[in-house]
C-alpha cells in the first residue's frame, strides 16, 4: 500500500500520546485477562489494537502496524471463543504490548524502530494454533477474511422471467473493478448491492460468495439486470460507486419461452434458485411490518373499546364491523409473525465444531446429538439464543462430563454423550440439553452458596432440590471445583437464565447424581405478544408478566409478619420479602388506609418476593413494544403496550426492578 | 455551499486526518463523534450530508450506529472507514445500509473520490 500523502510528522505527538494510552490501557486489560475472560474484556482489548495499528499504518511506521495486526488477529480468534484465553495466550499479549510500546518510544524519538520479527512469528504461530489454520507468513499481507457462520440461504423472489411475459426488461451488465482498489471484493459487493436495489440480479458471475471473498478474475464482473429503470438510470447509479466501472451494458432481447427443466438450474444463478417461491426482505422491514401490524391491533382495540360508548342501536353493526376487522387484522399479524420464523438450526448448525473444539482441548471424547433443528422460532428469539446455547454446550462438556478414565471406571462408555432436543409442545419450542455426565452435586451448590454468602444457611436448608439448582443462575456463582479455562470463570449461567428470560421463556435444571444434567428452556414462539396481569399504583397502570407471576395474596398491610424489621408475607411454605412497588417506581400510591392490599407474588432473581400493589386490573394479552431511548435505559422497565382505552402502560422487569 | 461532514471514530488522531482532509478538500467538518451512540446523537443533531464512520468502536459499533441513523434518515450517506482484514465486517455495514467505504490509512485523494462520488459530484 503506498505511504501517507501527507507530513506526518505533524501528527507525531499526537501518535505517541494517543497510541501510548490505548497501549496502557490494553495492558490493564491484560492483567483482567488473568482474572478471567470476557467477550466484553476481549473486545475493549480489540479495538485498542485496532486503535494502534490504524495509527502506526496511518504513519507508515509498518512494523508496528503489522505487529499491532497480529495481535489484533490473535484477539480476534479469543473472541470468538474466550474459553481459549490462558495465561500464556495472556503472556505472549503482554509481551507485544511491551514491545508495541518500544515501537511508539522509538518512533516519538525519531529512532529507528525496534525489531520484532521473532515475536511476529509467534503471534503467528499461536493464533494458527488456535484456529487451526496454517500460520501466515509474517510478510505484510492483508489479513484473511474473517471467517465467518455461513450465510443464510440467499435467494430471491421471481419465477425465472422466460416464462412470465410480464417480467421488466433485462440489461445484460459488465462491471469493472479498479486493480488497484484495496478491497476488491468489497467494491464487488457493493456494486452488486447498489444494482440489487434497481432490480433483481440474475447470473451474477462469479458468484456472489466468490466475490465476497476477493476471488474476481481480471476484477470482472457480469450479472443480468431485470428492472424498470432505464439503462441511463443504471449508468447514473454505478457512478455514485467509486472504484467500479459500468464496462458495458445492454438490454437483452427476450427469447422465446423455454421451458427448462428442473433439473438444469444453473448454479451461478443468485436469485430464483428454489422452486418454492421466496422473496427476501430485510430483517428491519420485518420488523417494521410486525411494529405496524400490532400498531394496528392496538388501533382496533381502541375502536372496540370506544364503541361501548355509542349508544346501544348503534351497537350492533358496529360490534360486528369492529369484530371483522379485528379478524382481519389479527390474521395480517399472525401472518407476519409467520415470516418471522426462522428455523433453530441457525444457532445448531455451528454446534458440531463448537463442541469438537472444546472437548479437543479438555482431552474428553464426545458425541453430540442434536434432533429438531427444522423447529422455528421468532428470529428475535433465535438471535438471542446463540451465546446462551454455546455456553450451556461447554458446560457440558467441561463441567458435565467426565474425563475418560473416570467414565470407564464408573462403568459408563468412554465416549461421553451430549444430546439436543428441540420439540414443539403446544404454544412453546422446548429446547432441552442434556449430557450423560456426572450430574450436579446439590449438597455441594448449597455449601458454595453459603460459603460465597450468596444465601444463609437457614436459607439453603429450606430449598426445594429443584430450587437448588437453580442457585447456579446466581450472578457469581460457579460450580466449577477446577476453575477451567474453557468454561470461564462462574460468569454464564446467570447471563443464560437472562437471556432466555428476556425472550419470554424459562430454564429448567435437572440432575441425577452420576447419570447427567439436563437443561430445558421452554421459550415462547414469538417475543412480541405477551400476557400481562394489569396493576394500579395510584393512578398509573402497570403490567406484569404473568409467566412472573406466582399468585396473589390479599390481606391487610397490619397483618404481615415482620423479620428483622422488615414486612414478610407468607405465602405457602415460604416467607417471602414484600416491596412497595409505588416506592420502587417511585410513584405515590394510594393512601395506606385499605383494608385488604392485594400483593402479588412475582419470581425475582433470588427468589420469589411479594409486591404491595394498590388494585389488580386483570389479565390482558397485549402486544410487546421495546422501549426506545431514553426510557430503555430505565432499569426494571422490560417494555411498553397501548391498552384498549389508548393508555400506555410499562411492562416491569420485576428482577431488574428490585435490583435497581 | 460546502457540504456538511461529520466524522466518527474512537480515535483522536484518526479524526484529525480526516478532518484535514476533508477541510483541504473544500468540505465543512460539521462535527466529530468518538463513539457510535455520540455519532447518532451528533447525526440527528447536525444534519450532515455525509458522514465517515469507523467500524470498530466503544459502546456501540459504527455497524449498529449506521443502521440507526439509516432508521431516523433513510437517505443519510454514511461511508465507512474500514482496515484491511475487516471486509466481512464492511459488507455487514453495506448490508446495513452504508453506501461506500474507505479504507485506513486513510489518503486523501482515495477519500475524496469516494466522498465525491456518494455524493454526485464526480
Amino acid at each position: 500500500m503506498a505511504g501517507p500523502s501527507w507530513d506526518t510528522s505533524r501528527y507525531l505527538t499526537l501518535f505517541s500520546g494517543e497510541a501510548t494510552e490505548h497501549l496502557e490501557a490494553l495492558g490493564k486489560d491484560v492483567v483482567s485477562l488473568e482474572k478471567g475472560a470476557t467477550v466484553a474484556l476481549i473486545d475493549s482489548m480489540f479495538r485498542h489494537a485496532h486503535s494502534v495499528k490504524g495509527m502506526a499504518a496511518s504513519m507508515a511506521f509498518e512494523g508496528t502496524a503489522k505487529l499491532a495486526h497480529l495481535l489484533e488477529d490473535l484477539l480476534g480468534t479469543l473472541r470468538a471463543d474466550v474459553a481459549r484465553s490462558n495465561a500464556s495466550v495472556a503472556d505472549v499479549i503482554l509481551q507485544t504490548v511491551d514491545s508495541l510500546s518500544g515501537h511508539v518510544k522509538a518512533a516519538a524519538a525519531n529512532e529507528p524502530l525496534p525489531d520484532s520479527t521473532a515475536l511476529m512469528t509467534r503471534l503467528s504461530e499461536l493464533n494458527a494454533s488456535m484456529t487451526g489454520r496454517p500460520a501466515t507468513p509474517t510478510a505484510p499481507s492483508p489479513a484473511p477474511v474473517v471467517e465467518t457462520a455461513p450465510p443464510p440461504p440467499k435467494s430471491t423472489s421471481a419465477a425465472p422471467p422466460a416464462s412470465n411475459p410480464a417480467a421488466p426488461p433485462r440489461f445484460s451488465v459488465k462491471l469493472k473493478i479498479n486493480p488497484a482498489s484495496n478491497q476488491p471484493g468489497v467494491r464487488g459487493f457493493l456494486a452488486y448491492k447498489r444494482l440489487g436495489t434497481l432490480g433483481n440480479v440474475f447470473d451474477l458471475k462469479p458468484p456472489l460468495d466468490d466475490i465476497k471473498a476477493g476471488r474476481v478474475p481480471q476484477g470482472t464482473i457480469t450479472l443480468e439486470l431485470e428492472t424498470d429503470q432505464t439503462e441511463d438510470a443504471i449508468t447514473r447509479t454505478m457512478r455514485t460507486v467509486a472504484d467500479v466501472e459500468l464496462e458495458s451494458i445492454a438490454a437483452i432481447v427476450k427469447a422465446a419461452p423455454v421451458v427448462a427443466a428442473p433439473a438444469e438450474v444453473d448454479p451461478n444463478r443468485v436469485v430464483g434458485q428454489e422452486p418454492a417461491r421466496t422473496i427476501r426482505v430485510r430483517t428491519e422491514v420485518m420488523d417494521q411490518f410486525l411494529d405496524q401490524a400490532g400498531e394496528l391491533l392496538l388501533a382496533t382495540s381502541r375502536v372496540r373499546e370506544l364503541s361501548r360508548g355509542m349508544p346501544a342501536a348503534q351497537r350492533p353493526p358496529l360490534d360486528e364491523a369492529v369484530d371483522r376487522l379485528h379478524l382481519l387484522v389479527k390474521g395480517l399479524h399472525d401472518k407476519v409473525m409467520q415470516a418471522r420464523m426462522t428455523p433453530i438450526a441457525v444457532i445448531t448448525d455451528r454446534l458440531p465444531r463448537a463442541a469438537r473444539d472444546i472437548a479437543r482441548r479438555r482431552n474428553r471424547d464426545v458425541d453430540l446429538v442434536i434432533t429438531g433443528e427444522d423447529i422455528e422460532l421468532d428470529r428475535a428469539i433465535v438471535d438471542e439464543l446463540a451465546d446462551p446455547v454455546l455456553h450451556l454446550l461447554r458446560n457440558a462438556i467441561d463441567h458435565g462430563l467426565e474425563p475418560t478414565e473416570e467414565r470407564t471406571a464408573a462403568n459408563k462408555p468412554p465416549k461421553g454423550k451430549v444430546t439436543i432436543a428441540v420439540r414443539r409442545l403446544r404454544d412453546r419450542v422446548v429446547f432441552e440439553l442434556s449430557d450423560d455426565g456426572r450430574g450436579i452435586d446439590v449438597e455441594r451448590v448449597k455449601v458454595l452458596v453459603v460459603e460465597r454468602g450468596l444465601l444463609t444457611r437457614d436459607q439453603v436448608t429450606a430449598l426445594t432440590e429443584r430450587e437448588t439448582l437453580m442457585l447456579v443462575c446466581l450472578p457469581g456463582f460457579s460450580t466449577a471445583a477446577d476453575v477451567t479455562d474453557i468454561s470461564g470463570r462462574g460468569v454464564g449461567m446467570d447471563a443464560v437464565r437472562r437471556a432466555v428470560e428476556q425472550v419470554g421463556g424459562t430454564l429448567e435444571i435437572e440432575t441425577r447424581a452420576g447419570r447427567g444434567t439436563s437443561f430445558r428452556l421452554s421459550l415462547p414462539l414469538t417475543v412480541a405478544v405477551v400476557n400481562l396481569l394489569l396493576v394500579g399504583v395510584g393512578d398509573e397502570v402497570y403490567g406484569l408478566p404473568i409467566g412472573k407471576v406466582s399468585g396473589v395474596v390479599e390481606t391487610a398491610r397490619d397483618r404481615l409478619a415482620m423479620s428483622q424489621n422488615a414486612p414478610v408475607l407468607q405465602f405457602g411454605q415460604s416467607v417471602l420479602p414484600v416491596h412497595e412497588l409505588s416506592a420502587l417506581l417511585e410513584v405515590p400510591g394510594d393512601a395506606r388506609t385499605a383494608a385488604l392490599v392485594p400483593f402479588v407474588v412475582v419470581d425475582g432473581d433470588d427468589g420469589r418476593l411479594a409486591l404491595a400493589v394498590d388494585r389488580l386490573l386483570g389479565q390482558q394479552e397485549v402486544v410487546l413494544k421495546g422501549l426506545s431511548k431514553p426510557l430503555d435505559l430505565v432499569p426494571g422497565l422490560a417494555g411498553v403496550t397501548i391498552l384498549g382505552n389508548g393508555q400506555p402502560v410499562f411492562i416491569l422487569d420485576v428482577a431488574r426492578l428490585v435490583t435497581a | 455551499m460546502a457540504k456538511k461532514v461529520l466524522v466518527v471514530d474512537d480515535s483522536v488522531f484518526m479524526r484529525d486526518i480526516i478532518k484535514d482532509i476533508f477541510a483541504a478538500g473544500g468540505f465543512t467538518v460539521v462535527g466529530e463523534a468518538g463513539n457510535g451512540v455520540e455519532a447518532v446523537e451528533k447525526y440527528k443533531e447536525l444534519k450532515p450530508d455525509l458522514v465517515t464512520m469507523d467500524l470498530v468502536m466503544p459502546y456501540r459499533n459504527g455497524i449498529d450506529a449506521t443502521r440507526e441513523i439509516l432508521r431516523g434518515d433513510n437517505k443519510a450517506l454514511v461511508v465507512m472507514c474500514s482496515a484491511l482484514g475487516q471486509e466481512t465486517m464492511v459488507m455487514e455495514a453495506i448490508e446495513a445500509g452504508a453506501v461506500d467505504f474507505i479504507v485506513k490509512p486513510p489518503r486523501a485523494e482515495d477519500v475524496l473520490a469516494v466522498v465525491k462520488k456518494v455524493l454526485g459530484e464526480a
